[in-house]
């Protein structure tokens, strides 16, 4: 497989304290990776060791195959980046923000008005970005990391500060960006709900350490299933399943169950009712990506 | 690649009072002398049998706090045109090597300065001529009184980069700059060696030319350590 970002064993130490330990990244051509985790997990470090803003303690990093140390300005020219917070000059217009960076690019001039168009920003070409929302300078900061058609787009918390149809309208767009322009996507985030809806591949960090990296339909297969009840008396209940040889659990005033095949929930109806209880209810119970995730960045603290 | 960043450069200081700054320094030097020479001018004649000599030297009494003071509220500008948003991260992350953009900035503010003296000598040499202080009017020296001070405060220059480029609190090169400022107006008592004596071009071997080859000197010197310095710090 080819792999546009490629770390090995990198480390990043402010001082006394680690802020990125041992990170194995890797993101393959085409993908959007997702990069999760807490705030101060180390994302933001880890961004910008990738972008060269900083320099990691050990280890090394690849992109596009070559030595991010060596190649640093090569390698910049195939990314964009948005870090954080958007940059920009609020003394300046849309377009002569976009105009500073495009000098340095080297692209063509009409590609402003076209990556105006991408983030709807046309209109307010010729505004001073200081009287622009918060969402129009995130939407000016990524046309800015789109202008000279990047084939790595970085992305640090893109949708911070946006409403909710912002936030849709950039996913929509960053959706797009694999199959139309074959750019390979990294974005970062610490709401799962919002890599949830645009992934592919998923890294999990948290206190520097990256706990998990595959695909999202392997985190997804965390999520396994419970069968709940809710019946009159749910601790006679438990004992009963229990005594019967099924696996349930007992929370609150419900009893779960966790093989959920059609049998056995039958057969865990049939003995309740039998037993006399009153049975309310009988539901599906899924574990959500937000509780995995926290179950796993909790985990990782305890431990 | 360096010209690119130069001309993105010269478009980030537009709007910021960069211009208007660099035509009020040397203006206001030589408005002082209007005011000077508006109301005693008789007396001031009288001072000297070389008119063109003694107003130079009155021109030149304040260039150098223009100078040191200008310096200090540029670098200042240009170190928060970046820090305002922290923009510093965008740029660096662009295609270029921090050395260049560390050079960008730094010719930019030197091109400003000289622009100002190029002012300084247009403004020095017209209303020399409205004085009428005689046909014979000192060329060289005009152009002398005008850049050598420019020449010799480019370590002032190259130090103030370096500082207001590397705080983090912009309190820090404010705080040398008015230090600077203080030391300027006191050149007269200060040792050769300090730094914010040569703008004035004064010397125990009274060879302003010193003052221009040290200037040139060690604001090389000065220039190369900050951004080495630049270059090797991380990126907030």
């Amino acid at each position: 497989m080819e792999y546009i970002v490629e770390t090995r064993n990198v480390s990043k130490k402010f001082g006394k304290e680690t802020a990125v330990i041992n990170l194995e990244m890797k993101i393959a051509k085409g993908e959007i990776y997702g990069f999760l985790g807490p705030n101060g997990a180390g994302k933001t470090t880890t961004i910008r060791m990738l972008l060269g803003l900083m320099k990691p303690t050990s280890g090394t990093i690849q992109l596009f195959n070559q030595n991010l140390e060596q190649n640093r300005i090569e390698i910049l020219k195939k990314v964009g980046s948005l870090v954080e917070n958007p940059s920009y000059y609020p003394h300046l217009t849309a377009y002569e923000n976009l105009e500073a960076l495009r000098k340095v690019l080297g692209v063509a001039k009409n590609r402003i008005d076209e990556v105006l168009e991408i983030v709807r920003l046309q209109d307010v070409a010729n505004k001073k970005v200081k009287g622009f929302s918060l969402g129009m300078k995130q939407r000016l900061g990524i046309a800015g990391s789109l202008l000279h058609n990047p084939e790595l787009l970085i992305l640090d918390e893109p949708t911070n500060g946006l409403d909710p149809s912002g936030i849709i309208e950039i996913r929509e767009l960053i959706k797009t960006l694999p199959s139309q322009y074959g750019m390979t996507v990294l974005i970062s985030s610490h709401l799962l709900s919002e890599i949830d809806q645009i992934a592919t591949t998923v890294g999990i960090v948290t206190k520097g350490q990256l706990i998990f990296q595959d695909s999202i339909e392997t985190l997804r297969k965390y999520a396994n299933q419970n069968v709940s009840f809710t019946v009159s008396e749910s601790k006679k209940a438990w004992q009963l399943l229990i005594s019967s040889g099924l696996q349930a659990e007992l929370q609150q005033n419900r009893v779960l169950i966790q093989d959920c095949s059609d049998g056995i929930v039958a057969e865990a109806v049939r003995l309740l009712v039998q037993a006399g209880q009153a049975v309310y209810r009988v539901e599906d119970e899924k574990k959500s990506l937000e509780e995995i995730f926290l179950q796993m960045t909790k985990e990782e603290n305890a431990g | 690649m360096i010209a690119n960043l130069l001309t993105s450069e010269f478009l980030k200081i537009r709007r910021k009072g960069f211009w208007l700054l660099t035509f009020l320094g040397p203006f206001g030097v030589v408005a002082l002398q209007m005011v000077n020479y508006g109301v005693r001018k008789d007396y001031l004649l009288q001072q000297s049998n070389d008119d063109w000599g003694y107003y130079l030297g009155n021109v030149h009494s304040f260039t150098p706090l223009a100078l040191v003071l200008g310096i200090a509220i540029l670098t200042s500008f240009m170190a928060s045109i970046e820090n305002e948003t922290n923009a510093w991260k965008q740029l660096i992350a662009l295609p270029v090597s921090k050395m260049n953009v560390y050079l960008s900035k730094f010719t930019v503010l030197a091109c400003l300065m000289l622009f100002s003296s190029v002012l300084l000598m247009v403004f020095t040499f017209a209303f020399g001529l409205v004085l009428d202080l005689g046909s014979a009017v000192p060329y060289m020296d005009i152009v002398q009184y005008s850049f050598f001070p420019f020449l010799a405060s480019l370590p002032i220059l190259a130090l103030q980069l370096w500082v207001s480029t590397v705080s983090q609190n912009q309190g820090i090169p404010i705080t040398v700059g008015i230090l600077g400022f203080i030391l300027t107006y006191s050149a007269f008592f200060l040792p050769d060696w300090v730094i914010w004596k040569w703008p004035s071009l004064m010397n125990d071997a009274n060879e302003p030319v010193q003052n221009v080859l040290l200037g040139v000197g060690v604001g090389c010197l000065l220039y190369v350590v900050g951004m080495i310095d630049f270059t090797r710090r991380d990126v907030k």
